[in-house]
């Protein structure tokens, strides 16, 4: 395994150059067999779509220790381990004011009702995270559901908004100009720093999109704003019940 | 503890060594442009390096205080009064009750940070006090100060032996990196280009990215690489062909081509570079520029920048102190 260094302080590891869940699989394999090496001064392991970077303290850490340490990895033995990841589902109000863009669908040949139908109860792979805070890069999206992006990007989407860019679906944590098909909002905050989980989900993580109506979207914010609601997740792998 | 801000300057925030650690849920690390100040400015005052300090750009802070404590300032030499009599940036100070703060315009360089005893007293977000304006996070309220904000200090008057720092602003404009994940990708031509022109740091440069004009260096082919991680002082290259250095507030991810790494050791260089300013590179291998950074942070940390100086006008201010204190009761 070729480990490579681009900054003092961080090890990348390179497994591709195209978007491929087995990559995503053999990333996030990796990131827990390098967590479970416990080195010394680690601060942060970052998956991309083809790469994992080990960031590390310079005073406390030896690059060349904890590049010894990787190379004893075995990419062909990692295949075989057991791996722990998330499914979260999220709850989804489709159409109206929230998903103003649904009815562009029809240029698609596709219904409102067929969208919501394409579009939930579909497992998405986070293949990562960025752009902007808790922003996932989500793969499994229908093609018939492909849509290019709008020719001129809103100046703002709120927070919670879930769209469909080009072949990506997603959603925006944040309020953030932004040229996505507006298809739905969810009323959980997807990031919340009193949270345990401040972000829900990770690389490797699925998420799948549950549609509720405009009274469950009210009753589920009213509910969360009183420490009432919880996210439903499901633990799957390693730690099955956990 | 606290100050009363009565004219916020042109973009000052709230910051630390940054927030990390979160990057693999997509949160900018944000923390001081420049780190060496930061450190500095904590120094002086005999503060752990990861207080919260104050970053100013270009123009600062003027504000009220209003409990007695220290400030000290370091990076970019700024004018500053108290109570309209001038002092110098650089060094540790007493703050008495009452007092009317101004930091002005920048004589040399771009940023200067403050540290107050203990350092400002602020909730920590993931871990840090940074601000990150474009998440909201952090900081004071997520966003840059505004006048009016009322900013509590965790301590009073500290022993700072009117500390002094001896290291000047680096204002040379060699910057040297690392190659990149896509060095490769540039032919020897456009790997020369590079390293053999000056580039003028434009107006468009903010914390997410010194953007800069010069010769145009092109990659190899035309293809986009996918989205990946990104670093502070990553050199992207776009189509047009003028490099972008990513910076504080940078995004966790990019899909441009990266020629190189700037060094952690030359990032103060470019924070304390202004618009019209210039910057030339030059290549050096990871081996050197991390024992660079490590020796850079030894310093730092040892006080091998620190120097005492007693100055009349320090200590009078000291008397001032006394006598406000005395008053107090």
């Amino acid at each position: 395994m070729e480990v490579k260094q681009y900054a003092e302080d961080a090890l990348t590891i390179n497994l591709g150059s195209e978007v491929d869940e087995k990559i995503n699989r053999q990333l996030v394999q990796l990131k827990s067999a390098v967590t479970q090496l416990e080195l010394e001064g680690i601060t942060d392991i970052v998956l991309s779509y083809t790469s994992l970077i080990i960031y590390f303290d310079v005073l406390k850490a030896d690059s060349k220790k904890i590049t010894a340490a990787l190379k004893t990895l075995d990419l062909t033995e990692l295949e075989d381990m057991e791996y722990a990841y998330k499914v979260v589902k999220i709850p989804v109000c489709y159409g109206g004011e929230f998903g103003p863009d649904i009815e562009r669908f029809k240029e698609n040949g596709l219904t409102p009702e067929e969208v919501i139908h394409t579009h939930s109860d579909t497992e998405y792979l986070v293949y990562m995270l960025g752009f902007m805070p808790g922003f996932p890069f989500l793969g499994g999206l229908n093609e018939k559901l492909f849509k290019a992006r709008l020719d001129s990007p809103r100046t703002n989407i709120p927070a919670g908004s879930v769209g469909i860019g080009g072949q990506q679906t997603g959603m925006y944590p944040f309020d953030s100009p932004g040229g996505w098909n507006l298809l739905g909002r969810t009323p959980v905050p997807l990031y919340d720093s009193a949270r345990e989980d401040a972000i829900l989900y990770e690389a490797g993580d699925r998420i799948i999109y549950t549609a509720i109506d405009e009274e469950e979207y009210a009753w589920i914010k009213e509910a969360y704003d009183k420490g009432e609601y919880t996210v439903e997740t499901e633990y799957r792998g390693e730690e099955d019940g956990a | 503890m606290a100050l009363k801000i009565i004219n916020p300057g042109l973009f000052t925030t709230v910051q630390d060594l940054g927030r990390y650690g979160y990057e693999s849920y997509g949160f900018t690390p944000a923390g001081a442009m420049d780190y060496e100040s930061c450190y500095l400015a904590n120094a002086l005052l005999g503060n752990d390096y990861d207080c919260a300090v104050l970053e100013m750009t270009l123009y600062g802070v003027t504000f009220e205080v209003l409990h007695s404590t220290s400030m000290a300032s370091s990076g970019a030499d700024m004018e500053l009064t108290i109570n309209n009599q001038p002092f110098d940036t650089g060094a540790a100070v007493d703050l008495v009750k009452g007092d009317v703060v101004k930091f002005g315009g920048v004589v040399k360089g771009a940023r200067t940070y403050a540290a107050f005893s203990g350092g400002l007293d602020l909730p920590k977000e993931l871990g840090s006090y940074a601000t990150h304006t474009r998440s909201s996070m952090g900081g004071f309220k997520g966003r840059v100060l505004k006048a009016g904000d009322i900013l509590p200090v965790k301590e009073k008057t500290v022993e700072h032996h009117f500390s002094k720092t001896t290291k000047e602003l680096d204002e040379g404009n060699e910057i040297r990196f690392i190659p990149g994940q896509q060095h490769d990708r540039f032919d020897a031509e456009n790997k020369k280009i590079f390293t053999t022109n000056e580039y003028t740091v434009t107006k468009d440069s903010d914390r997410m990215g010194c953007r800069l004009d010069g010769a145009v260096v092109e990659a190899a082919d035309d293809n986009d690489i996918l989205s990946e991680p990104t670093q502070f002082g990553s050199i992207q290259v776009p189509k047009n062909g003028q490099p972008i250095i990513l910076l504080a507030d940078r995004q966790t991810a990019g899909g441009y081509k990266k020629i190189g790494t700037v060094a952690k050791v030359d990032l103060p260089k470019i924070a304390q570079k202004k618009p019209g300013e210039t910057v030339t590179f030059k290549e050096i291998s990871v081996e050197e520029a991390a024992q660079l950074y490590k020796d850079s942070l030894r310093a730092l940390t040892d006080g091998t920048y620190i120097e005492t100086s007693v100055k009349f006008g320090l200590t009078r201010r000291r008397d001032a102190l006394s006598i406000v204190q005395l008053m107090e009761g």
